[in-house]
């Protein structure tokens, strides 16, 4: 008892605390290296906080009158949504099929899902920015191209996921089935899609979660919709218009969630 | 040298958790609390260490230098910092499963000294390295030195009672509550675990709650029984078989049985 | 089951979510000026423009460094300003440390944040303070706490409370028991959820940067708009290749942090 052991030297209280400060003060110089790097003063933003409080004082109040007065203002809403919604629908379609045609147990030929397997890689690592730039050019400025480009980031954000799944699916019911002389299709049809229909509609709520928010985002771009109603009062600076819209998304946002949210209990209550 | 006045605690909606428990515990004691699951034996520790509001009583407890320390008042309200002056002299070994689980063994048995240390300097330094060879010394009598620097969580059961000891130990206090501390704990980690406490109990006295009479029996030098909030025995561990059945079956409802158990305690 | 079995009663009952699903499609399909002529023409123009898109403006590579690592810089300030900010946000919106009047201030703010994309927030910012990467900073920022801080005050409230109740007996104040219990629990959560939060930022820091935040994404931006699209291409190239490397990098942090 008298005689104390040595404490061992990785947790012992001053190492670690040097280590610790060591690793606090690196991470700090590094962050106010980067700040330098980029030219961004963080203090500037106390000292000249009179932007932000000018921008406060021409915001207010929002300008809620938007809504009656502005009649495109509904129909951009509801823009934002139907792109969300129909860029969800359709990319999942797409993504279960093409799911099907990447997954070992499913696929035809080895080398169609090879080939498949990397064109999901691609899609999942194409940022959507990208896509919808080009689409932009594609099939011209408008909703439609932000649709596409919602849809191709939905194939490459849950292809792979789905197609992991079917993979993982218990092949035991699949046999059985085929043992009864059941031919391909309808064994993807009645044993793999059933296995793998739960997380498939879970992951299509999640999708249109975030496909909501990149509606918005895209039709900054000139994707239409909400977005493009708040990027044009920005530009014009009418910040009144703007808090508006902003409220509007936020509001938006919201209601979808509990939409959804609301569904997703329905539907999966009545198939419990 | 701990004294419970009259302990009571009803709930709003009428039902009483506890009644009227008053008992001494004396240096050198080594006191079992007995009774079912729900008699009130963690509730009565809550209440000593001042980790639940009761309806009425008084706790006071005092060490060698006769400074006396109270967790609950008979006025009612405690100020939090008489609390914490009071909670930083009593050790409480909690079920081993209460303990820090990312943090290193000897973490969590220094943590046993933060009542002690001044807040700030435990924010912004932590221990020092005085404190943590006398964490390594509290380790070691509870045989954990090796595993100082193993992350607690990979511990098992058996090691991490025996960490949730050393943080007792460490913190230096008039007074360990133990809480069950074997319950979850094979026999045999049992029996070292109250191998262990016995000798701490000559220090300073303990109090602890129990499930195993035969264990108790066996170590303690008392035991309190309770039923329903009430103390129904209160004396010598060598309880007979029909006493334990009583104590744990029930029995007690009737107020004869309650009078032939204080009957025995007193002889 | 063959044709002749088939019976039109066994679907009956889905026959009024099916009429509001085929509306609500059609309803979108109309919203968003779906149109397969428009579909068929973009399909043809984009083979045409593979053309002008490719080989890549190779030489615009060097031009692109540049624009690429103030994208990367960006997302690590950000990233870890976001979650220096998010402890803060976290305590306060945790139910078992922070009274209720400030739980649900906190919890108001990180809705909010999250709620909005950062997009929408830089749009705001910009208005402020102009176009650059001050904005894009604070917006990632933000975007950050509203995620970070949401997953670390749910992580706070599920902590065991007899864990907290142990160390609250010894006689440690509130802040020390947030000091040597809280904190130990969940920072390593952080972490992780800070690395895979840094892997978003940098994806989504090329949307800001064609806004205007700068970086690689306004470079993208620029070169379409002067329909340099072989420049364009070399852009998309090094976009890739970031996002790459980032996810590889927080890879392989993830396996030595944890």
């Amino acid at each position: 008892m008298s005689a104390s052991l040595a404490v061992p030297s990785n947790v012992l209280p001053s190492v670690r605390f040097r280590r610790r400060m060591a690793l606090l003060v690196v991470c700090c110089a590094s962050v106010a290296a980067f700040l330098i790097y980029l030219k961004v003063d963080p203090i500037e933003f106390f000292r000249d906080f009179h932007f932000v409080s000018d921008l406060i004082k021409q915001m207010m109040p929002p300008d809620l009158r938007l809504l009656w007065v502005k009649h495109g203002l509904w129909t951009s809403l509801l823009q934002t949504v139907a792109m969300a919604f129909f860029g969800t629908l359709i990319g999942s379609i797409i993504a279960v099929i093409l799911a099907l045609f990447a997954a070992g147990n499913t696929s035809p030929s080895w080398a169609l899902r090879l080939g498949v397997r990397t064109l999901l890689a691609v899609e999942r690592s194409t940022p959507n920015i990208v896509v919808l730039l080009v689409l932009l050019i594609a099939v011209g400025i408008g909703p439609f191209a932000a649709t596409l480009s919602l849809c191709i980031g939905t194939v490459g954000m849950f292809g792979k996921l789905f197609a992991d799944a079917i993979e993982q699916v218990d092949p035991l019911p699949g046999e059985a089935l085929i043992a009864a002389g059941a031919s391909r299709l309808q064994v993807i049809r009645y044993a793999t899609l059933p296995q793998v229909a739960p997380s498939v509609v879970a992951n299509v709520f999640y999708a249109f979660d975030v496909n909501l928010r990149l509606a918005v985002a895209l039709g900054i771009f000139g994707g239409g919709g909400i977005g493009f109603e708040l990027h044009l009062a920005q530009s014009v600076l009418r910040y009144k218009d703007m808090l508006a819209c902003v409220i509007l998304i936020l509001v938006l946002i919201n209601v979808m969630e509990r939409i959804a949210d609301a569904l997703r209990r329905r539907l999966f209550l009545q198939e419990v | 040298m701990l004294e419970v006045k009259g302990l009571s605690k009803r709930l709003p909606t009428g039902k009483t958790i506890l009644n009227d428990i008053s008992f001494r515990v004396d240096k050198g004691e080594f006191v079992a609390l007995l009774g079912a699951s729900g008699a009130g034996k963690s509730m009565t520790m809550r209440a000593i260490a001042g980790l639940t509001s009761v309806t009425a009583g008084e706790v006071v407890f005092s060490g060698e230098s006769g400074k006396c320390y109270t967790t609950i008042t008979a006025s009612g309200k405690t100020s939090g910092k008489d609390l914490r002056r009071a909670r930083r002299n009593i050790g409480v070994i909690f079920q081993g499963s209460n303990l820090v689980k990312r943090l290193p063994v000897l973490d969590n048995v220094m943590i046993g000294r933060l009542g002690r240390i001044h807040p700030l300097r435990s924010w912004l330094y932590g221990f020092t390295d005085q404190e943590a060879s006398e964490a390594m010394a509290a380790l070691e009598r509870v045989g954990m030195a090796g595993f100082a620097s193993r992350r607690t969580g990979s511990l098992s059961g058996g090691e991490v009672q025996r960490v949730a000891i050393a943080r007792a130990i460490f913190q230096r206090p008039l007074l360990y509550l133990a809480d069950e501390p074997v319950s979850s704990l094979d026999p045999k980690n049992a029996e070292a675990i109250m191998q262990l406490m016995q000798p701490l109990a000559r220090e300073h006295p303990i109090l602890g709650a129990f499930h195993q009479p035969g264990m108790v029996m066996h170590y303690c030098t008392r035991v309190i029984a309770l039923h329903k909030g009430s103390i129904i025995y209160n004396g010598a561990p060598n309880l007979s078989a029909k006493q334990l059945d009583e104590i744990y079956c029930g029995q007690a409802d009737r107020p004869e049985a309650t009078q032939e158990l204080t009957a025995a305690a007193e002889s | 089951m063959t044709w002749s079995e088939f019976s039109f009663e066994r679907y009956r009952r889905y026959l009024p979510a099916a009429a509001i699903f085929i509306v609500a499609v059609a309803a979108s399909a109309y919203l968003s000026e779906v149109s397969l002529t428009d579909l068929r023409r973009g399909i043809l123009k984009g083979l045409s423009l593979l053309t002008l898109f490719f080989p890549p403006d190779w030489s615009a590579c060097k031009d692109m460094l540049q624009p690429a690592l103030v994208t990367l810089v960006i997302c690590l300030v950000a990233t870890p300003i976001g979650a220096a900010f998010s402890i803060v946000f976290g305590l306060a919106a945790a139910r078992n440390i922070a009274p209720e009047w400030l739980r649900l201030t906190a919890r108001t703010v990180i809705a909010v944040e999250r709620g909005l994309p950062e997009i929408v927030i830089l749009l705001v910012l910009v208005a402020a303070f102009g176009l650059g990467p001050f904005a894009g900073v604070m917006a990632l920022a933000i975007g950050s706490i509203g995620m970070l801080g949401k997953l670390l005050a749910d992580a706070i409230e599920e902590i065991d409370p007899r864990v907290l109740d142990a160390v609250a007996a010894v006689g440690a104040t509130p802040w020390q028991v947030i000091r040597h219990a809280v904190l130990p629990e969940v920072l390593p959560a952080l972490v992780a959820n800070s690395i895979f939060r840094f892997e978003v930022n940098v994806r989504a820091s090329v949307l800001l940067g064609a806004v205007g935040a700068g970086g690689i994404g306004y470079e993208l931006d620029a070169a379409i708009n002067q329909l340099e699209y072989s420049r364009a291409t070399m852009a998309v190239l090094m976009i890739l290749l970031l996002v790459f490397l980032s996810e590889r990098a927080s890879d392989w942090v993830r396996s030595k942090v944890l």
